[in-house]
């Protein structure tokens, strides 16, 4: 025994000298040598002067080691579908045009300061394109439909970087954009991308035409100028009911119906809420006269067994409601070929030309060819096989099938494991003397793209992710909520702003409450529901929280949000202008949250005051709010205390649990209990967890079988203003079962004028569209319509009307944090809205490999 | 033996059919999944589906299934999680890291739990046994992938002794490659080991003290050779047929295990073919996996007749 104890006195000893060693070193003195001696190696690793001629390059190798939760598997850009999928674009595509920042070189921006806006350069273009609508118009009698009373804006002639290159040295020439369109909008390819060139902002003349070619034409009832009813049909030959025109009528099974169902398929619903809420006897035989398109031919004998599911007290419908579910089959699709109606063609060797059905111009055309079709055609098509009725095609998703011209090429793909990106020496810009920028500290000429190689590993725990990261093998870690405490102040962590506002939507669906509330298993002794949809509890649920500190509790990235409309939105594109910093925007937010402007020096700091959160009014409309519930008999007090019997319970609409939900509930619980307490609904208001409804939670929330959520829209965050249309749309809404916005009215006066009009029509002629007022006058304020001002005008008036609603309570202002490591610094630090930090293009670093590799086996070097 | 391993066979074929005819149905009666309303991307989505014959009745796609099958063993494409590419393919793919795995944490567990279950029953309530048996329900009542977190903790993270993940690379012997899979290894096989040390302790203790034994010791054999001759045969009945049970894990892998160590097996394969609605990666997975059960239960119970000669299958008496 006195043996064992020797031994372990002299191992503890040993143990302890050993310690004492390693802490007297001198981690300050080691680091600031490290410095001194990687200042000179720096400098003896670059090449070249640092002069717009001859810009400094970098000797080494530099490896950027990223990781995802989920790899790509398809990044083929004619058909991907997912953001996983999106990842290698960046590295290896290009667009036809590209951001940058401005710098005090090649691309200085006037007024601005170096690396504080951005410019728009050729990437894949060699130049600005062309306006030659009237050329266009005028050849072939006018084949691509360019309306006669404009002369810009339709077609463009692009001319193309003469270096492009695939990976494989093959030149990219303008037959391969066209041949790639064909591909892309090939009918038998049923290509997922094709919509992007036909339903957005850039529409290809003849895409939509071509994609659809030989497919059947449907238009939805409900959407028509006049939509029809029983009364106008009549039956044909075939016995399938006409309109006066002879056009066949079918009724929606899978399809989805946007009017009616808010975008949602009568099958959809059907099969989820079955017998609950339909009468199923006939629905199998309806269903199986469905064709390949989700329609049924309407007959006498599929009107009257549709009429017999949807006609149902619980469903709320009867048959004067069918014509909701109807679309007019208004033809086929002519079958048409390519080069006979698309608007992409070659017009040179190295020259394309392209024709739009929309006018598009100035930033906004620039933005939209920022991203790129182009594909290697001979590789496509050798990938593709025949797959029932169409094809499907594996081009990009291997090494083998992907033929890279970004800066970067495959070199390794493991599936659901790593993916390896190494230079792409074909690629033109490391010698076109275009991709250089002028640094803002040294002023000296650098080439973009330091790294020389990126590796993305699958790593699906944020532990392992951070483990990684301290050991100095991911170059990135984006903060858990529990990372805050040690890593909340560290000069390595950097916040990235983003567009999503996260709103409490609040249930007001009187008709889908008073149904629950009339189940069997409601006790209606114990529980209410009614009561949130009373204005002034809704308005008490608004006051009830402080914002910043529900952000700082349960989502520290993240802050209060006020309004519906992200800070990050920017409405000029040329001043980086943002929606939430303009007259308009903070004006909306003021006057919501009743804010005396008089009483601030500025607008900003009117606005900088709203915390949104008032306990003392909370408790006075909970108060309001009990006795109005009491007066409606929603609620009883059987015993006189002054408090509610019954406990309204809002169940939140879970779509898979987690941590953060629990925090969320926890949150939300105990500050209502101090919001209601002293007031009639003391300790009477309770915030339940929904099973988990994984995707299904948003039909849930819309249909009012669930009360709240936490959710948020973001659109462009160049396009503040197309965002209106998500409330009110009822394609969109989540309140539209109990939020008309064809009867919500907006007086806005607009150059003088006094328009008044329902926010619906405010949100489409905001958006390009032209709606009449009530006074009988055509409007249309879309880019380029109108001011901006008046356009900024409109959008504050929309906002502050949808605020009005209480439907959604706005709560956070999305973001994210991350830690950036050792290994690498930016260029610029401040987050520029449209260039971010610059990305892998500006990405510079400290170490190379080698050195980084040394770096890290000091363990407290790897300290952040 | 012959005719009832053929009945059984012939069973497993029935079972076989029938699970896939009702796994297959199943999963094309479930909705599809929607984007956001008013995408345009859906109207494409469901024409795809219309066109690679997803709108025809039940049982006329079933039927094209199995034509497929038996006609060109071709078990079609991934058409959402790994576009355009054959399932087989990347079935295959995926196969060895979640194989290698479990094979090796089988072939660890396996000497390491019954010869901690020899151990224990041979000092039957000494302080060894008690300890042994603590740990071992301690490692049965904890899951894997809190030893996994733990591993990956101090043995990868804080002492530096093995990656925090799998390598990439498909160098499967290759000793980098190998050091990598050993937090897996470790994670996987305490449960193993907790199971086979409980299921030897259990059995061995219970046929030391049968009566045979006694006879044998009477007989003059000294107690290692009783026991290795007469008590570890007989214990064996039961531990071997649960060799073969382990034997068929190997292959489902293990989902938590694999996220943890990023290891590219089949462990979220099945799930998020289900999730994403990929029939041909389920229909693989499940009559690949319904398979295997099938011929393992088969398996285990011949072996009882070869293990046990006082076993007889299908004797009526």
């Amino acid at each position: 025994m006195k043996k064992i104890l020797c031994l372990m006195l002299a191992l503890v000893m040993v143990f302890a000298m050993v310690a004492l060693a390693s802490c007297g070193k001198d981690p300050e003195n080691t680091s600031s040598a490290a410095e001194t001696s990687e200042t000179s190696e720096t400098e003896s690793k670059l090449i070249g002067s640092g002069t717009a001629e001859d810009p400094y390059r970098f000797k080494g190798d530099y490896t950027y080691t990223d990781s995802v939760t989920t790899l790509a598997t398809n990044w083929n850009n004619l058909t991907y579908e997912t953001n996983d999928d999106a990842y290698p674009a960046d590295y290896v595509r290009c667009g036809l045009y590209t951001f940058v920042f401005n710098d005090a070189g090649l691309y200085p921006v006037e007024g601005r300061d170096p690396f504080d806006s951005y410019k728009i350069i050729p990437e894949m273009a060699a130049a600005e394109p062309v306006d030659v609508t009237k050329e266009v118009r005028a050849a072939d009698n006018n084949k691509y439909g360019i309306p006669e009373d404009v002369d810009s804006g339709y077609a463009y002639k692009i001319a193309l970087n003469q270096n492009a290159c695939f990976q494989d040295g093959k030149a990219i020439k303008a037959e391969d954009y066209v041949k790639s369109m064909d591909i892309l909008l090939n009918p038998d390819y049923r290509n997922y991308r094709a919509t992007d060139y036909y339903s957005g902002s850039l529409s290809i003349a003849g895409a939509e035409a071509r994609a659809n070619s030989g497919h059947n034409k449907y238009a939805e009832n409900g959407l028509m100028e006049t939509p029809l009813t029983l009364a106008d049909l009549t039956l044909n030959d075939d016995g399938v009911y006409c309109d006066a025109q002879g056009r066949e009528i079918y009724v929606a099974i899978s399809a989805n119906v946007a009017d009616w169902l808010g975008g949602d398929s009568l099958k959809y619903y059907v099969e989820n809420y079955g017998d609950k809420y339909f009468n199923l006897e006939h629905w199998e035989e309806l269903a199986a006269k469905e064709n390949a398109d989700g329609y049924a031919p309407l007959t006498e004998e599929t009107y009257a067994w549709h009429v017999s599911v949807i006609a149902t007290e619980a469903w709320g419908e009867d048959e004067t409601n069918a014509p909701g579910y109807w679309f007019v089959c208004t033809g086929k699709y002519d079958e048409v070929e390519f080069e006979d109606v698309v608007g992409c063609y070659a017009s040179g060797e190295y020259e394309i030309t392209i024709v739009l059905s929309k006018s598009l111009k100035g930033f906004y055309l620039l933005y939209s060819l920022t991203g790129n079709w182009l594909v290697d055609t001979t590789l496509y098509e050798a990938n593709l096989t025949p797959s029932g009725e169409t094809y499907v095609s594996t081009y990009c998703t291997s090494v083998e099938t992907t033929n890279s011209y970004g800066p970067y090429k495959l070199t390794s793909y493991q599936t659901d494991k790593q993916m390896v990106f190494e230079k792409n020496e074909k690629w033109w810009g490391w010698t076109d003397g275009k991709h250089v920028y002028v640094d803002p500290e040294d002023g000296k000429y650098y080439q973009m793209y330091q790294t020389t190689k990126v590796t993305c590993d699958v790593v699906a725990e944020a532990s392992a992710r951070k483990e990684l990261f301290l050991k100095g093998d991911m170059i990135t870690y984006g903060l858990q909520a529990e990372d805050y405490e040690a890593y909340g102040k560290s000069e390595y962590l950097y916040a990235t702003p983003s567009e999503t506002i996260f709103f409490l939507i609040l249930n007001g669906c009187k008709s889908a409450i008073e149904t629950r509330e009339a189940a069997e298993d409601f006790d209606q002794t114990t529980t209410d529901l009614q009561s949130m949809t009373l204005l002034s509890f809704r308005k008490a649920m608004a006051v009830t929280y402080d914002k910043e500190d529900f952000a700082s509790t349960v989502s520290p990235a993240r802050k209060g949000g006020y309004g519906i409309i992200g800070e990050n939105y920017i409405y000029n594109p040329d001043t980086c202008a943002r929606y939430r910093d303009s007259e308009q925007g903070m004006q909306a937010l003021c006057d919501f949250y009743s804010v005396d402007t008089s009483k601030y020096a500025s607008l900003k700091e009117a606005v900088d005051s709203i915390t949104g959160y008032d306990p003392d009014a909370a408790k006075k409309l909970y108060q309001q709010a009990y006795e109005e519930a009491l007066a409606a008999g929603y609620i009883t007090d059987n015993d006189g205390d002054g408090k509610s019997d019954q406990t309204v319970l809002i169940t939140y609409a879970v779509s898979s649990d987690s941590e953060f939900m629990t925090k969320t509930m926890n949150y939300l619980n105990e500050n209502v209990d101090k919001a209601d307490a002293g007031t009639g609904f003391e300790g009477k208001i309770k915030f339940q967890k929904s099973a988990e409804l994984n995707t299904t939670w948003s039909t849930k929330l819309k249909a009012g079988e669930v009360d709240t959520c936490l959710a948020g829209w973001s659109g462009s965050a160049l396009d503040p203003f197309s965002l209106t249309d998500l409330y009110v749309s009822p394609a969109y809404q989540y309140d539209a079962k109990w939020f008309n916005a064809d009867a919500t009215m907006l007086t806005l006066t607009i150059d003088g004028k006094e328009i008044t009009m329902d926010i619906h029509r405010w949100s489409d002629a905001l958006n390009g569209a032209v709606r009449t007022d009530d006074a009988g006058v055509d409007h249309n304020f879309g880019d380029g319509q109108t001011s901006v001002e008046n356009r900024l005008a409109i959008l504050a008036g929309i906002e502050g009307k949808i605020l009005e609603t209480y439907d959604y309570l706005p709560v956070l202002q999305d973001a994210s944090k991350f830690l950036l490591s050792k290994k690498v610094f930016y260029v610029v630090e401040e987050y520029n809205p449209i260039c971010g930090r610059g990305g892998m293009t500006y990405m510079r670093y400290n170490y190379d490999d080698a050195e980084w590799a040394e770096f890290c086996k000091n363990a407290d070097n790897l300290k952040y | 033996m012959i005719k009832y391993t053929l009945q059984r066979l012939g069973l497993m074929l029935l079972t076989l059919f029938v699970i896939t005819l009702v796994c297959f149905v199943l999963i094309r009666m479930l909705p599809q999944p929607v984007v956001q309303p008013g995408d345009p991307h859906q109207a494409i989505l469901e024409e795809r589906m219309e066109a690679m014959g997803y709108g025809k009745p039940y049982l006329e796609q079933f039927g094209m299934f199995l034509r497929d099958i038996f006609t060109k063993f071709d078990w079609g494409v991934s058409f959402k999680n790994y576009v355009g590419r054959p399932v087989t393919e990347i079935f295959v793919e995926k196969m060895p890291p979640t194989l290698l795995v479990n094979l090796y944490s089988i072939v660890l567990a396996i000497p390491i739990g019954i010869i901690l279950g020899i151990w224990a029953a041979l000092r039957k309530n000494s302080w060894i046994d008690h300890t042994i048996s603590t740990l071992t329900m301690v490692c049965i009542s904890v899951p894997s992938f809190v030893y996994a977190s733990l591993i990956q903790y101090f043995l990868c993270f804080k002492l530096d002794w093995f990656p925090i993940l799998m390598k990439a690379g498909t160098d499967y012997f290759s000793w980098p490659m190998f050091r990598s899979m050993i937090p897996a290894v470790l994670a996987l096989s305490f449960g193993t080991i907790a199971g086979f040390t409980r299921t030897t302790r259990a059995e061995l203790t219970e046929v030391l003290t049968s009566e045979f034994m006694l006879l044998a010791r009477t007989k003059g054999l000294t107690k290692t050779q009783a026991t290795v001759r007469h008590a570890l045969k007989n214990c064996m009945v039961v531990v071997l047929p649960s060799i073969f049970g382990s034997f068929i894990s190997i292959l489902s892998g293990s989902l938590i295990i694999e996220k943890i160590f990023s290891i590219p097996g089949l462990g979220d394969f099945y799930l998020n073919s289900i999730t994403a609605l990929d029939y041909n990666i389920f229909m693989l997975d499940t009559c690949f996996y319904t398979t295997i059960g099938l011929l393992a239960a088969v398996v285990v119970d011949v072996s009882y007749g070869f293990i046990d000669p006082r076993i007889r299958m299908g004797s009526k008496k």
